[in-house]
C-alpha cells in the first residue's frame, strides 16, 4: 500500500512539474541571449511590476539594440522590499572605494543616496540630455540624481456609483465616513499609494515648515506632532473595506476592479496603464484632490560614486532621457516625462498641457518614511 | 572524518547566528557594521551588553498583540493538523479501499502547490466575495461570515498547507506497525477502538511527536500564509519581523523578534529531542 501512496505522489508530482516546465521555458533564452558582449551596466531598479516591464520589455531591448557590445542587467525589487539592505550595500562600498556591484539605480532609495553623499554628481556627468532637464529638479537631490520621469498619486472613483469625486481632503474625509466599506488604502509598508494618502492626511494638520524638514531631512524630534494625524486616520478603521488594509498597491487596484470599493488612492501611471490593459474597467476615473494634494514627484536614477564603466552607464541615462525613450515611458507606463515638454512631439506636449513633474508634491525623506511607516503600523489599524 | 561537515555549520549557520545574537544586544560593530550603517532606532552598548532592544519589542503593544496570536495560532493548527492527520492515516491503514487511497491521495496534494498561490486562493475562497460565502447568499444565508484576511483565515491557510507532511509521516508510522500484531488483537477478542488505543497509538508515539514539532516551528517561522492572508494587525511573527527589518529600517528590532521565535522553537525542539530519546531508551530495554 505503501507503494501505492508513492505512486500517486509520483504522479502528482509530474504533472506539477510539467506545468512549472511550461511556464519556465518562456524566459529560459532570453538569459543567455547576450553571453557573447564585452560591457555590463548593473541596474538596479525598485518598484511595482510596471516599472519592472519598463525598463525589461522596453527601455533595455531599445538601448541595446542601438549600442551592441553594452549588456543592461537588470536587478528588481517588487515593492522595493531590498532598498533598504541594497542601500547599506552601496553605502558600504562607496566608503571602502570598492564596486558596489550596482552601476546605476532606480528607486526611492536614489534621493538618499544622492544627499549622503555617495552618488556621482550630475556635473561629472557625460550625458549631453542631462542639460536639458529642468534643473530646479535637482536641487532637492543636491545635484547627484538624475529625474527621469515623474509619477504621483491620484484618486481613482468608480464613477457608476459616485458622480460627483470631492475636490479636496476635507471632502474626501467626509465621503469616506458617508460610505463605510467603499474606500480602502494599502498599508503604507507595502506600497506607495496607501503610503501617500497617510502621510497628505497627517500633512493636513501640520504647518508647512515641519513637512518642509521632513521631505528634506530626518528631524525626528518633530515626529511627535503626526499623533493628531494618526488619531484622524485611526477613526476611519471602521470605515474603510473590511476594515483591513490590503497588501501593496496591485491589491488596492483589484478591489477596485471588482467593484468592492468605489474609492481609493492609486498611482497614476500604474493605473492608467491598466485601464488600458482593460485590468481596470474604463468606468474608473482618476482625479486630484487639494489641500493638499497626494504626494508624488519624480523617480530618480543614480549613480554610485564607485559604479563601473561609467562612461556607457552615462550613454544609456543619455537613452532613457532621449525623446524617443520619454515618448515610450508615457505612451507605456502612463508616466509623466522628465524632459521638458518643448523637446517632446506635439500629440505629448498637448496631452501633458496641465500637469508636469516639478510641480507634484514632494513626500518625506527616506528615513522619516521609515519612521511614519512604523509609526502607522503601530497606530492605526 | 568529522571536522568538515562541522566546519560547515560552525561557518555558515553559527557564525552568522553568533553575529545577530551580539547585533541584538547592542554590539554594532565589526560583522554587524554594514547593517546598522543604515539602522534607524538602534540600540548600542559601548562597554559590555545591553537588554534594551529586548525590553522595547517587548514592551510594544503591537508586537505582544504579534506574539500573542502567534502562539495561539501555532497551538490550533499543530492540534488540527495532528487529529486530522491521524484520521486519514488510520482510516487509510485500516481500510485499504479505492475511497481510502483517493481520500489519502487528495490529502497530500497541497505539497505540490507553491505556498504563495495557495495562500492568495485560499484568502480568496474563504473573502467577502469567495466562493463559500457566495454559495451561502445563493441558499438564502446573507450572515456568513467573511474570514479572508482573519486570523481564521490563517489557521485555516496553514492547516492546508501542513496536512500532507503529516499524512505522510503518519502514514508510514501506522504502515510499520505489523498486521500480525492487529490481527492478534483482534483474535483475543478486542474491539477496533481498543486495537487503535492499546496498539496503534503507543506504536505511532514519534511520527506523531514529529508531525507536532515540525508544523509548530513551520507555523512560528511562517511568513508568506500570513502576508498574504492575515489582517493587518495583529499578525503573525513572520510579516511584523520583515517590516521592521526592510519598511521601518529597524534590523536590530526585527533579529529581536527572530530570537523569540527562535526560542519558541527551541522548547519544540526540546520535546522532539526528548520524545526520541525516551523511544530509544525503552526501545533499548524492550530488546
Amino acid at each position: 500500500m505503501k507503494r501505492k501512496l508513492f505512486a500517486m505522489l509520483g504522479i502528482a508530482m509530474v504533472v506539477v512539474a510539467a506545468a512549472f516546465a511550461a511556464a519556465l521555458t518562456g524566459s529560459s533564452d532570453a538569459a543567455t541571449h547576450h553571453a557573447a558582449k564585452s560591457v555590463t551596466i548593473n541596474l538596479y531598479a525598485s518598484g511595482d511590476v510596471n516599472v519592472q516591464s519598463l525598463w525589461q520589455d522596453h527601455l533595455i531591448p531599445g538601448f541595446e539594440k542601438a549600442n551592441p557590445g553594452i549588456k543592461v542587467n537588470l536587478i528588481f525589487s517588487e515593492h522595493g522590499t531590498n532598498d533598504t539592505a541594497t542601500l547599506a550595500r552601496i553605502g558600504a562600498a562607496v566608503k571602502q572605494r570598492k564596486w558596489p556591484g550596482i552601476d546605476l539605480v532606480d528607486g526611492g532609495l536614489v534621493t538618499t543616496l544622492a544627499t549622503d553623499g555617495l552618488n556621482q554628481p550630475v556635473t561629472k556627468a557625460s550625458a549631453p540630455n542631462i542639460k536639458l532637464l529642468d534643473q530646479t529638479l535637482l536641487t532637492s537631490v543636491k545635484g547627484a540624481a538624475i529625474p527621469y520621469r515623474g509619477s504621483s498619486v491620484v484618486l481613482a472613483y468608480d464613477s457608476t456609483n459616485v458622480a460627483n469625486p470631492p475636490k479636496t481632503l476635507s471632502a474626501l474625509l467626509a465621503w469616506i465616513k458617508a460610505h463605510p466599506g467603499k474606500f480602502t488604502y494599502n498599508t503604507p509598508a507595502s506600497g506607495g499609494s496607501g503610503y501617500s494618502f497617510a502621510e497628505t492626511v497627517v500633512d493636513s494638520l501640520l504647518p508647512q515648515s515641519v513637512i518642509t524638514q521632513m521631505d528634506q531631512g530626518y528631524p525626528q524630534q518633530l515626529e511627535s506632532q503626526w499623533k493628531q494625524g494618526f488619531d484622524l486616520l485611526h477613526s476611519l478603521n471602521s470605515s474603510v473595506y473590511q476594515g483591513v488594509y490590503p497588501t501593496g498597491n496591485q491589491a488596492v487596484l483589484d478591489l477596485l476592479a471588482k467593484g468592492q470599493i468605489w474609492m481609493a488612492p492609486v498611482w497614476s501611471d500604474q493605473s492608467l496603464t491598466a485601464l488600458k490593459n482593460g485590468q481596470l474597467p474604463k468606468t474608473i476615473k482618476l482625479t486630484q484632490i487639494s489641500n493638499p494634494s497626494f504626494t508624488g514627484g519624480a523617480a530618480y536614477l543614480g549613480v554610485p560614486k564607485t559604479a563601473k564603466n561609467k562612461a556607457d552607464v552615462y550613454k544609456f541615462v543619455n537613452y532613457v532621457l532621449s525623446p524617443a525613450a520619454q515618448t515610450q515611458i508615457i505612451n507605456i507606463m502612463s508616466g509623466f516625462p522628465a524632459l521638458p515638454l518643448k523637446y517632446l512631439p506635439k500629440a505629448i506636449q498637448n496631452q501633458f498641457a496641465d500637469v508636469s513633474a516639478n510641480t507634484l508634491r514632494p513626500t518625506y525623506s527616506q528615513k522619516t518614511q521609515s519612521d511614519f511607516k512604523a509609526a502607522w503600523q503601530q497606530q492605526v489599524p | 572524518m568529522v571536522l568538515p561537515p562541522v566546519g560547515v555549520i560552525a561557518v555558515f549557520i553559527g557564525f552568522p547566528v553568533g553575529a545577530a545574537i551580539a547585533y541584538t544586544l547592542g554590539k554594532t560593530g565589526g560583522p554587524n557594521s554594514v547593517m546598522s550603517l543604515l539602522a534607524q532606532h538602534e540600540h548600542v552598548a559601548k562597554h559590555g551588553v545591553t537588554t534594551a532592544p529586548y525590553r522595547e519589542m517587548l514592551s510594544n503593544p503591537s508586537v505582544r498583540e504579534d506574539l500573542w496570536s502567534t502562539v495561539w495560532v501555532t497551538i490550533v493548527t499543530v492540534v488540527v493538523v495532528v487529529l486530522v492527520s491521524w484520521g486519514i492515516a488510520l482510516y487509510l491503514r485500516l481500510n485499504d479501499t479505492w475511497l481510502a487511497r483517493t481520500v489519502s491521495g487528495l490529502s497530500v496534494v497541497p505539497l505540490f502547490i507553491p505556498v504563495v498561490i495557495a495562500s492568495y486562493s485560499i484568502a480568496i475562497f474563504w473573502g467577502p466575495d469567495g466562493f463559500l460565502r457566495s454559495v451561502a447568499y445563493h441558499l438564502g444565508y446573507h450572515g456568513f461570515p467573511s474570514l479572508g484576511f482573519t486570523l481564521t483565515c490563517v489557521v485555516l491557510a496553514e492547516i492546508w498547507v501542513n496536512i500532507p507532511f503529516g499524512v505522510l509521516m503518519m502514514s508510514s508510522g501506522l504502515n510499520s506497525v505489523p498486521n500480525a500484531l492487529i490481527e492478534a488483537g483482534r483474535d483475543s477478542g478486542a474491539s477496533m477502538p481498543r486495537v487503535v488505543r492499546s496498539i496503534l497509538l503507543p506504536m505511532n508515539v514519534i511520527p506523531t511527536v514529529i508531525v507536532a514539532t515540525f508544523t509548530g516551528i513551520y507555523v512560528l517561522g511562517s511568513f508568506t500564509v500570513p502576508y498574504l492572508t492575515g489582517p493587518t494587525q495583529p499578525n503573525l511573527l513572520g510579516p511584523t519581523m520583515s517590516n521592521f527589518f526592510t519598511a521601518f529600517s529597524q534590523p536590530q528590532q526585527a533579529e529581536v523578534l527572530a530570537m523569540i521565535v527562535f526560542v519558541l522553537a527551541l522548547a519544540l525542539g526540546t520535546a522532539y529531542v526528548w520524545a526520541n530519546i525516551r523511544a530509544s531508551k525503552r526501545a533499548g530495554a524492550t530488546s
